[in-house]
């Protein structure tokens, strides 16, 4: 049990302290935002600073869960990290790619809406930046097999990373840091984000027609350089690709019962980690252990204790008092608003420090509403759960917004620079916002239906 | 032994707003020595005779590569006549934006062994060497120093 620091009857003193913690907060969100200094660069210095002026003493930032790091977040990530590195080098990826192509029998439509939904499923099991990088690479090899334009493809790869995050616990960073702070296991998000994402995917798929549908076309005789691949011959080391399937099941299964066993997601992950490293026979984890995103990791412990310091001086309590006072404690209103709100935020800032800084003030507002609960009760009150989801749709689908909303926005975006295809910040908007609009839309009707009218 | 001992004065050489089509043609003709055998790279210099990058056989090859190829490994699903497809592609492209930018250059009176040291160090083959006033005056390639070297073996070879 994780030691209740902040209770609602906290009194919020605006000194030095306050303003400090407050103003450390916000400069690091607008340095991370003008791009100037890299933002795990800022998320330390932030952290320093915090740490330095004394607004949090090192334990509360390193062992008080809802001051400082978030060591269930942290180990999902490494963990996840360490079991796909491990398993890239197998040629799965590769074999998957080439195997979804062919499935499109060399059709350009039929493959962007393959690639698509391959896309959405690996990225809600893989971090979207990774399967991005996973499907790029194919899909630039296609779209110069078939002489069409890659950028369909690309600017579509992206968009369905991002929906295709949404769906699971350990989809994409903002899911991962709710079902922290809200004790929400696996199941919890297949029950209520995976129906949503199935029906916003089909939407997604007829909105892609109808943008690009009829305007990719191919010669017959072009289509045959993608029937004759062999993608066989991408699977490099038959032998390692089973232990890690094996061990991948494994962990799903182990995500799957994770509530029900009472073990957190870290947990699951990192014994896979542990499992598949020593399946792996390696006498030199260094390459393995050095290929993690460090800087990610990093990126998420500094923003951990920069909002653990405005949470401490009661800044987020502030403003969930604002937030409630603008509802007058409507819960459904409270879910629109947070859910339209975070998907704004998300299309222009980054999802992980805006959710960072929501996940304190859902709770801040839940002792609020229900201060005589307190653990699961108040985490997890049926009329609070609505408005978990819908930050989690927000922040998640926001992230199509814009080509800087999400990481895999970022990256798809360099890769067409590369590719001498630059896709321009406006270009990218021109598709994203309406797909992001279009999506958060859907999750309405699903939240107010399923939450309000059926109640189920 | 120095630089300006065994270089090669300079003939040939690039600008950064020839076409690869125009550059191709020169490594294919280019003088080495007395003959015009062709080189495998060749220095760029702009309009005032500063050396402002160099050109090689490999900086054509990756021209042509895709770089997502480099991401995964997907040599096996490429298929015949991608090469010349992409070639025709890139033709036209500037020498200036796929020369190396980074020379490293000698000055004349270098030492034989800074020569063989750069080349080493840095996996070069061709090393431009400069004048006092910064201007290209030859080229060492990896096959003079070479030969210096074994002209040195078998001189000793013959003397003992």
């Amino acid at each position: 049990m994780s030691t209740e620091v902040v209770t609602s009857s906290q009194q919020i003193v605006m000194d030095t302290t306050f303003w400090a913690a407050t103003l450390i907060f916000f400069l690091s969100y607008v340095v991370i935002m003008t791009e100037k200094v890299h933002k795990t660069v800022v998320a330390i210095v932030g952290a320093g600073l915090v740490l330095i002026l004394k607004i949090l003493d090192q334990h509360e930032a390193f062992h008080i869960e809802e001051l400082g790091v978030d060591w269930n977040v942290i180990f999902l990530l490494i963990s996840m990290m360490i079991i796909i590195n491990l398993m890239r080098p197998t040629g799965i990826f590769e074999y998957i790619a080439i195997k979804s192509a062919k499935w499109g029998k060399g059709d350009p439509f039929r493959i962007l809406a393959i690639f698509a939904i391959v896309t959405a499923v690996l990225s809600a099991f893989l971090d979207n930046v990774t399967t991005v990088l996973l499907i790029t690479p194919v899909t630039l090899l296609i779209a110069e097999a078939l002489e069409v334009e890659p950028e369909p493809y690309l600017i579509s790869c992206a968009l369905a990373s991002n929906i295709g995050g949404t769906a699971t616990l350990i989809g994409d960073p903002p899911n991962i840091m709710i079902a922290s702070k809200a004790q929400l296991n696996f199941m919890d998000f297949i029950l209520h984000l995976t129906p949503i994402v199935i029906i916003i995917m089909f939407f997604y798929i007829f909105a892609i027609w109808l943008i690009w549908g009829r305007k990719l076309r191919t010669r017959e005789e072009l289509k045959r350089r993608i029937m004759e691949m062999k993608e066989r011959e991408a699977i490099k080391d038959p032998l390692m690709l089973k232990k890690s399937l094996f061990v991948l099941s494994l962990v799903l299964l182990g995500f799957v019962f994770h509530g029900l066993l009472h073990y957190p997601p870290a947990t699951i992950a990192l014994f896979g980690a542990g499992l598949l490293l020593l399946l792996s026979n390696t006498h030199e984890p260094h390459h393995i252990l050095a290929e993690v995103e460090w800087p990610t990791i990093f990126f998420f412990i500094g923003l951990f204790i920069i909002v653990g310091a405005v949470v401490k001086v009661g800044f987020i309590k502030l403003m969930s008092l604002k937030i409630l006072e603008l509802t007058q404690g409507d819960l459904f209103l409270t879910s629109m608003v947070i859910m339209w709100f975070s998907a704004f935020a998300s299309a222009i800032v980054d999802n992980i420090p805006y959710v960072a800084t929501m996940n304190p003030l859902i709770i801040d507002m839940a002792r609020e509403l229900w201060p005589n609960l307190s653990g699961i009760q108040l985490l997890q009150h049926p009329q609070l759960m609505p408005v978990w989801w819908s930050l989690a749709l927000g922040a998640c689908l926001g992230g199509n917004g814009s080509a800087i909303g999400a990481s895999a926005n970022v990256i798809v975006v360099g890769i067409s620079e590369k590719a001498g295809r630059k896709i321009t910040f406006l270009r990218f908007m021109l598709y994203g916002m309406p797909i992001m609009i279009m999506t958060v839309i859907l999750s309405t009707i699903y939240v107010w239906l399923r939450y309000y009218v059926f109640q189920f | 032994m120095k630089a300006k001992d065994i270089m090669i004065p300079l003939e040939d050489y690039l600008t950064p707003e020839n076409t690869l089509k125009e550059a191709v043609n020169l490594l294919r003709t280019a003088k080495m020595g007395e003959e015009r055998v062709g080189v495998k790279g060749l220095p760029v210099l702009d309009e005032k005779g500063r050396l402002v990058g160099m050109l090689s056989m490999r900086d054509i090859l990756k021209a042509v590569f895709p770089f997502y190829l480099s991401m995964m490994d997907l040599g096996e699903f490429t298929w015949d006549g991608m090469v010349e497809s992409l070639a025709k592609k890139v033709a036209n492209k500037k020498v200036k934006e796929i020369m190396s930018k980074q020379v490293i250059t000698v000055p004349e009176d270098a030492p034989l062994m800074e020569c063989i040291d750069h080349m080493l160090k840095h996996n070069i083959k061709r090393l431009p060497v400069v004048n006092k006033e910064g201007k290209v005056v030859g080229m060492i390639y990896e096959r003079d120093v070479f030969f210096a070297v074994t002209k040195a073996m078998l001189e000793e070879n013959n003397g003992g």
